[in-house]
């Protein structure tokens, strides 16, 4: 009973023990510079963990968004000489477009979200290899500066790229709570069969949530790229996991109707103090997957709706 | 032999069961009867050890025990034959009967499945079910699940000394008329090997097969009526502490529907898998009924309406136009309602509130360029929870919450405040209490004034004769025959079942 009411606020709990404990063991950490420098380096793991919690939030996965942030670096490197600020457009649309794949084998051909975002997770990474040839490849430097520089410098002391991830979890935030299709995608995770009986096309919805999870996945691999001046098929990799760990600490469990883009925000925080936290406690970042596994293990047994499976398999 | 004495059980905020005294004689039939929430569930959780009571003691040959989990009643004896059936369907009959004590025919490791086979039949011998107990159990149909999880309990005869009670709880709920019968003449019989005690929301049924029978009321047992003495009007009257008279179906409120109109109209559709045509239409104002087993194409004609399901031929008119293509969202812009009969799963989103279920039909009615307008929604859903009396704190209370009764209001004013004019109820009132089921009643003659057609799928022959202006007999998918059910002329009981089986 008790824990049922504390569970909701659980998240930004944790934030602020976490916080705390790190600001005792070292005081500087606190320090608002620190603290938004922090939050600046995180930015695109919360883009992606933005687009993957409408995919949970539904009740599914996608497990593709890592492979489309490779492969989007390398297309952002490769076609910014010849299209210029066009190529985000480029990308935006590839990462929709390849989530409304996902959506369309997941509703339509009712192939399971954990292994058609892992099948087309798959032809991202693929097509990564094949447009770099392998290879890490290089924006020029200059052209990056005049088009999307913008994105990764500094107001004042708050890095650009937050107000990137402000306007991005406000239209998010928007979607979810005042338009028909995060009604529906609330309807869906939390009875679909309700939702279907109330005469919904559900499936179009749910292939709109892919597609969301996608083009956000997209913009992250963009970001990352103009930050590193580049792009690599393998470049993203430690994301994914980070990711699902940062919405499902945020409280949005995996199986769906509760929780949301707000959650996210506060379970990409959370993340972005463990990893501080390694750093001051000496983890070697090789071992750091290993923490983020043990969380989202632990994540997923706190806040997964036991209700709502019968069995697991 | 087997006996309760002074038992109680509190959960928090509910005092389920309040000092219950219980016996049940060697080869007593013992009829519990109560309206939802009345303590039926928890006294039989507490009779088959599936929960510990908080005071009294159960007293087997007078001789306190205690169970801490229904394997541990299941060594004295008590078995539970479950409404929702625990046989594995992937598994043989003699496999599930088996389940979890297969050692005795197994010889390291290995099963003899000659031995246990011929074991399987003995026990089916005694439920007079003569199948192959290597048949796998999805094979068979319901009644015949029922009586082998029957036979499953019954092993418990040789495997333990001492007396035999078994609880059925509402066994007769998904069964025909035949096949009730045929169950109360079988348990009867076995009355030589056990005792039964019998849950039921059929007032007729309990009478029938019950030797005694204990009415409860708000975790009391109100009282402890004979066979000889049962009167089904005063066991209801201390079920719900009033009467329930003819008005019980609102006949006073039923007035002629407008027969120079009409909603939809089938004309020779044929359905997928059935070789039969059908014919039915509905006018504003009408209650149609569907009356038949399960099975025999109610839901399929539901279905038909509600654009879930495609005919394979014949004409399909709904408010003059001709439909061709069939899905749920061309039926609820043409103002269909669907009232499912899994309220929970079907019907209300639990964890969505009040206005989020209400609009969920209607979104487009409530947005602008897929924004949706919440303060609209919000004055819709208190607007409702006014005009049907639903109890919910507030339009924000989550749905999941709310009582059956309540729930199924919000399902009611999801499309009638969407305009819907053709509603389709199946089991409108499965599971409420007697209370909200009048309220359910009341509503639909609310709806025949305001020009409403609805169909109808009743839980109860008392309820589809009481509320319908038209009662359509169905079989095997066939329409068999047609009666008007004016006030004061209605058709009998009889008068239907003869066309049913």
């Amino acid at each position: 009973m008790t824990m049922q009411r504390i569970k909701p606020h659980l998240p930004w709990i944790t934030l602020l023990v976490l916080t705390a404990m790190v600001g005792v063991v070292d005081p500087n950490f606190l320090r608002p510079a620190n603290l938004l420098s922090l939050a600046g380096d995180i930015v695109p793991l919360f883009i992606m963990a933005l687009g993957l919690t409408f995919a949970i939030y539904i009740g599914g996965i996608d497990l593709s968004v890592q492979s489309m942030a490779n492969m989007i670096t390398v297309i952002a490197s490769i076609y910014l000489a010849s299209l210029g600020a066009w190529v985000a457009v480029l990308c935006i649309a590839a990462g929709f477009g390849l989530g409304m794949v996902s959506g369309f084998l997941t509703t339509r051909l009712c192939v399971p979200s954990f292994i058609s975002t892992l099948a087309v997770g798959g032809v991202c990474f693929s097509i990564a290899q094949w447009l770099s040839g392998n290879r890490a490849l290089n924006m020029d430097a200059e052209q990056r500066n005049a088009v999307f520089g913008w994105m990764i410098g500094h107001t004042g002391i708050v890095p650009n790229e937050l107000f990137l991830a402000a306007a991005l979890l406000a239209l998010c935030l928007f979607i979810e709570r005042r338009t028909i299709l995060g009604r529906v995608l609330k309807a869906v995770g939390a009875g679909e069969p309700a939702a279907k009986a109330s005469g919904i096309d559900v499936g179009r919805y749910k292939m709109l949530a892919f597609a969301i999870s996608g083009a956000l996945a997209a913009i992250a691999g963009l970001l990352f790229s103009v930050k590193l001046s580049g792009g690599a098929p393998t470049i993203a990799n430690g994301f994914l996991l980070p990711a699902i760990v940062a919405v499902l600490v945020g409280g949005t469990p995996l199986t769906g109707g509760v929780g949301g883009v707000l959650n996210t925000l506060i379970g990409t925080l959370i993340v972005a103090v463990i990893r501080a936290s390694m750093l001051y406690l000496g983890v070697e970042a090789t071992q750091q997957q290993m923490l983020f596994g043990l969380v989202l293990i632990g994540a997923i047994a706190l806040t997964i709706d036991r209700s709502k499976l019968r069995t697991v398999k | 032999m087997y006996q309760l004495s002074s038992v109680d059980k509190k959960f928090p905020g509910v005092h389920a069961l309040k000092s219950i005294d219980f016996h049940i004689k060697r080869g007593e039939i013992v009829g519990l009867v109560g309206e939802n929430g009345a303590g039926k569930s928890t006294l039989m959780k507490v009779i088959y050890g599936a929960y510990q009571p908080d005071g009294g003691q159960i007293l087997i040959d007078g001789k306190p025990v205690h169970f801490a989990n229904p394997r541990q009643a299941m060594k004295r004896g008590i078995g539970m034959v479950f409404q929702e059936q625990s046989l594995i369907p992937n598994l043989t009959v003699m496999e599930n009967i088996f389940l979890g004590y297969e050692a005795q025919f197994t010889r390291l490791g290995v099963v003899n499945w000659k031995a246990m086979a011929a074991a399987a039949k003995k026990q089916l011998a005694k439920v007079k079910l003569e199948i192959d107990p290597a048949t796998v159990t999805s094979a068979l149909s319901f009644a015949q699940r029922q009586l082998v999880e029957l036979a499953k309990v019954l092993t418990l005869e040789e495997r333990i000394e001492g007396d035999l009670v078994i609880l059925l709880d509402e066994p007769t709920s998904v069964l025909s008329e035949e096949e009730v019968k045929l169950l109360f003449k079988l348990v009867r019989e076995l009355t030589s090997r056990a005792s039964f005690i019998f849950v039921s929301h059929r007032m007729d049924e309990v009478m029938a097969l019950s030797d005694r029978i204990y009415v409860m009321k708000d975790g009391q047992v109100m009282d402890v009526v004979a066979k000889a003495d049962a009167d089904a009007s005063a066991i209801q009257h201390k079920m719900v502490g009033r009467h329930v008279d003819r008005e019980y179906y609102r006949e006073q409120r039923q007035k002629p529907y407008d027969a120079s109109r009409t909603l939809f109209e089938m004309r020779d559709i044929v359905l997928p898998g059935r070789p039969h045509k059908l014919d039915l239409a509905l006018h504003p104002g009408e209650v149609l009924c569907l009356v038949g087993t399960e099975g025999s194409g109610r839901e399929a004609i539901l279905r038909t309406i509600y654009g879930m399901l495609a005919p394979v031929s014949g004409r399909f008119e709904m408010k003059g136009q001709e439909l061709r293509n069939f899905n749920p969202r061309r039926s609820v812009a043409m103002g269909v309602g669907y009232v499912p009969r899994e309220r929970k799963v079907e019907g209300i989103v639990s964890g969505m509130n009040v206005y989020e279920n209400i609009t969920l039909s209607q979104l487009g009615r409530y947005s602008r360029a897929g924004v949706i307008d919440v303060a609209r929604e919000k004055a819709l859903a208190r607007d409702w929870i006014r005009k049907l009396s639903i109890k919910a704190h507030s339009e924000f209370a989550d749905c999941g919450n709310l009582s059956g009764g309540n729930q199924q209001k919000v399902v009611l004013s999801k499309w009638r405040s969407g305009g819907s004019d053709i509603m389709l109820l199946d089991h409108p009132t499965r599971g409420l209490d007697i209370g909200a089921k009048e309220d359910v009643y009341d509503m639909i003659r609310d709806m025949s004034d305001d020009g409403v057609g609805i169909v109808l799928v009743a839980d109860t022959l008392e309820e589809a004769i009481g509320l319908s202006h038209t009662i359509v007999v169905l079989k095997d998918g066939a329409i068999r025959q047609r009666f008007d059910c004016r006030p004061g002329a209605k058709p009998s009981l009889y008068d239907l079942l003869h066309h049913m089986i």
